[in-house]
């Protein structure tokens, strides 16, 4: 294995890993605030991990410019996709969840 | 003199820095027009106050309606001296949910109907929405339901800043040349082919889209430092958003699922709208706090834990975007956590 391999491997793995961490988060966290901090922050690094595994299979040139683009767009997308959605939660009237013994 | 027609004159208000200035006028042109046709002069100054379920504040911002438009009414009165005026003032949309100049455009004539008034005067900083102008579109609506539409002229003053405008040929070059070298990056050659479409397109997107995406003047030597900066920033938030996760990917999988959500508010102390947003996105990615909500400055944040709290506080995030955006001096303003102690020491 070429050590361009092994780190397309690993990124690839990372994506895997921060995907499921999503995931899992999607379903044991309480409430959709919550719930949305698993999806804008690990869903972020995971997709961002993928792009970056095929980043570095491409090698440099004009591709990878276009992968770090939808990178960059990841960045900007996600955290606005989260906000929208915690922000109709509470334009809904939603209350977080909290823990008993805060007030 | 028969006072029996009123003709009444229309002014929406809002903060804004010619705001004086346009009541004056307003309060002569009322009275002018009164004594030409022989009616009583009227001013009805109206606030539309739009529906905004998230607003947790909402009386806080009533009440800088309604301390704004009793300052309004005090200036009419004064500039009206012993002159016979009639001067009204509302709060309207209290209940509907604003977005377009339309919208706008359809609470102020439904108004006007009411009140029986058949002209509008506009303040010509006039702008609700905050981001994009709207003025020119709102006096086209209002003027196509049939009323008289005026703007109050702008003063010596604020023609300084109308000077300004001429910068508004440096925007549209601005984006032509973004839109044009994002289009080569995408294109990946400089054919001449590719050379011409890229030109066409950037000059539609310019035309278009000058006046929407750029509402501030570009200043080069600004904008390079602060994308200088904004290198600099990018590692930083990169660091911060890979201790995020591993702090997300321990919690959640935590067999206790150790979390205390709490949303918390806090004023940021950034300015303008290109910086806020840096910084909901930023504290969105970064460890346990998501943006839920913001108007203009103030952020709604939801944390999922404690040490997520302390951090938001500490204003480390902060502090980044406005060394971005404004240099380094600005980046020793004191955090929130000390600006909340400050405030609380001085009350």
């Amino acid at each position: 294995m070429t050590p361009r391999e092994i780190a397309v491997l690993v990124l690839s793995l990372g994506a895997v890993f921060f995907a499921i961490v999503a995931a899992v988060g999607l379903l044991r966290l309480p409430d959709i605030y919550a719930r949305a901090h698993s999806t804008s922050k690990s869903e972020t690094l995971g997709a961002v991990l993928a792009l970056a595994a095929v980043a570095t299979s491409y090698g440099l040139g004009h591709n990878t410019l276009k992968v770090v683009l939808l990178l960059l767009f990841m960045f900007l997308t996600n955290p606005t996709a989260a906000h929208a959605i915690t922000r109709a939660a509470r334009e809904r009237g939603i209350e977080p969840w909290t823990t008993e013994d805060e007030q | 003199m028969v006072a029996v027609t009123e003709s009444g004159l229309l002014v929406p208000v809002a903060e804004s820095a010619s705001l004086r200035n346009t009541v004056t006028y307003a309060v002569e042109h009322a009275l002018d027009h009164a004594d030409e046709d022989g009616s009583s002069a009227s001013i009805h100054f109206v606030y539309p106050l739009p529906e905004r379920v998230s607003y947790v504040d909402r009386s806080g911002r009533t009440d800088a309606a309604e301390s704004l438009l009793d300052r309004v009414a005090s200036w009419a009165e004064e500039d009206a001296g012993d002159a016979d005026l009639t001067v009204e003032t509302a709060l309207i949309a209290t209940h509907v949910y604003l977005s377009t100049p339309g919208d706008y455009a359809d609470v102020l004539v439904r108004y006007a109907e009411r009140e029986g008034l058949d002209r509008a005067m506009f303040d010509p900083r006039y702008d609700p929405i905050g981001s994009t102008p709207l003025l020119p579109s709102l006096e086209a609506e209002v003027r196509r339901a049939g009323l008289d539409v005026d703007e109050a002229p702008v003063s010596a003053e604020q023609q300084q800043s109308q000077l300004v405008r001429s910068g508004t040929l440096t925007q549209f070059f601005t984006l032509f040349a973004a839109s044009f070298l994002f289009y080569l990056v995408l294109a990946g050659s400089l054919k001449a082919f590719e050379l011409a479409t890229g030109a066409i397109s950037a000059g539609i997107v310019a035309v278009s889209l000058w006046r929407v995406s750029l509402t501030s003047s570009v200043d080069p030597l600004r904008t390079v430092k602060r994308l200088a900066r904004f290198v600099l920033y990018v590692p930083f938030l990169l660091w911060e958003i890979a201790k995020a996760n591993f702090q997300i990917a321990y919690i959640v999988l935590h067999p206790a699922l150790p979390i205390q959500p709490k949303t918390v508010e806090f004023d940021a102390a950034v300015w303008s709208s290109l910086p806020v947003t840096t910084l909901a996105n930023s504290i969105t990615l970064t460890p346990g706090t998501l943006t839920v909500d913001v108007e203009r400055s103030h952020l709604v944040v939801h944390s999922l834990t404690a040490s997520a709290r302390e951090d938001l506080f500490a204003g480390t995030l902060e502090r980044a975007v406005r060394f971005v955006f404004y240099g380094r001096a600005a980046a020793r303003i004191p955090s929130p956590i000390e600006r909340r102690e400050s405030e609380e020491g001085e009350e």
